[in-house]
């Protein structure tokens, strides 16, 4: 390096902190191979931060956590957005419209069914009622005939 | 680390809609991280560890707030750092009131030129104490938590050449306390190499 070379430009501390860029690293390594107050600067800037790294981190002396805090507990819409509920509901819902239709569907039928057996059985009652008034007219009619054919024959 | 932020995102994502378990494993993962950096900005385990709480309860109510879900490490450090300096600034008055910070022990055993690692460490927490509080806060996010400059300045809200001008501040305070202490540990360390 030149010796009108500028050193404090050069940023030792970044260089440790590794915030340098690729260039910036270059330039710096350039220079202090050939410059003992920079890495100087270096080494002790280095030193500092190893002896920060002997400080330790503690452990926490309680968990921090908030499982049974009702501040955590989810709301009732959130509970409504969740897959398993929704899901839930889904089949709940199903189920509650088989249900429904499976009760209600037989009482109507039933009824329509009870009135066409009442109506049919009405209708066949009817029926075997005017086939039996027809059959005694005809056998009334007919025993008349017999009686008026008998009558002829004993008074002659 | 690619695998642990899609985690973190799915965690993030069911908590979001509810789920106290997720969160309850979000939370495991980060504590250690928060408290420490709580632990060492307040300088009591009792209130680290309230504000650690504090800390991942408003996290979890403004969740629904979080843009994106990659960057949660710096909005849960941006959190902690405001719950942080809240208490810092109630406290503030009591504190000008003890006096200077902690630490002068530090210097007693020093002068009797008795280090020991475990007083390095020591000699390291009270270095620290020793920073004003953004001084300090900076050496935190940046040594101890990793976080890029830029990453800095949004947990901040501060410009990237505000945050350099106290990190690099903070260090060379740093170097200057702990140069007696480091050339001694160093010195012992190459005399203990050689026999």
């Amino acid at each position: 390096m030149s010796s009108s070379f500028d050193c404090s430009k050069l940023d030792w501390k970044g260089y440790a902190l590794g915030e340098l860029d690729k260039n910036a690293r270059a330039e710096a390594e350039g220079h202090a191979a050939t410059c003992q107050a920079c890495r100087g600067e270096l080494a002790a800037t280095r030193l500092t931060l190893d002896a920060l790294s002997t400080l330790h981190d503690e452990e926490v002396p309680r968990r921090i956590a908030f499982v049974s805090d009702k501040v955590f507990e989810p709301r009732w819409w959130q509970r409504l957005w969740s897959p398993t509920f929704a899901a839930a509901c889904v089949v709940a819902a199903a189920i509650l419209v088989h249900g429904f239709m499976s009760v209600t569907r037989p009482s109507v039928d039933s009824a329509e069914i009870q009135a066409r057996v009442d109506r049919a059985v009405t209708k066949a009652v009817a029926d075997t009622e005017e086939r039996q008034a027809q059959r005694f007219e005809e056998a009334l009619t007919y025993l008349q005939k017999q009686n008026n054919l008998i009558y002829k024959q004993t008074t002659f | 680390m690619i695998f642990r932020e899609v985690e973190d995102r799915d965690l993030i994502a069911k908590a979001r809609k509810g789920d106290v378990e997720a969160y309850n494993l979000l939370v495991s993962r980060w504590e250690k991280r928060v408290f420490n950096y709580l632990l060492r900005l307040v300088s009591n385990r009792e209130d680290a560890l309230d504000v650690s709480q504090d800390v991942f309860l408003k996290a979890y109510q403004n969740l629904p707030k979080l843009d994106d879900a990659a960057r949660f490490s710096g909005w849960l450090f941006r959190i902690a750092h405001n719950e942080a300096f809240s208490l810092l600034r109630r406290r503030r008055p009591e504190s000008e009131l003890a006096g200077e910070p902690r630490g002068d022990d530090f210097d007693t055993r020093h002068a009797r030129g008795s280090l020991l690692p475990m007083e390095l460490s020591l000699a390291v927490e009270t270095a620290l104490g020793r920073l004003n509080d953004d001084q300090r806060e900076a050496v935190l996010l940046k040594v101890y938590q990793g976080f890029k400059f830029e990453e800095m300045a949004e947990i901040l809200e501060c410009p990237v050449s505000t945050v350099k001008s106290r990190l690099y501040t903070a260090l060379d305070l740093l170097k200057t306390t702990l140069a007696p202490s480091l050339s001694l540990s160093d010195a012992r360390s190459k005399v203990r190499g050689e026999s």
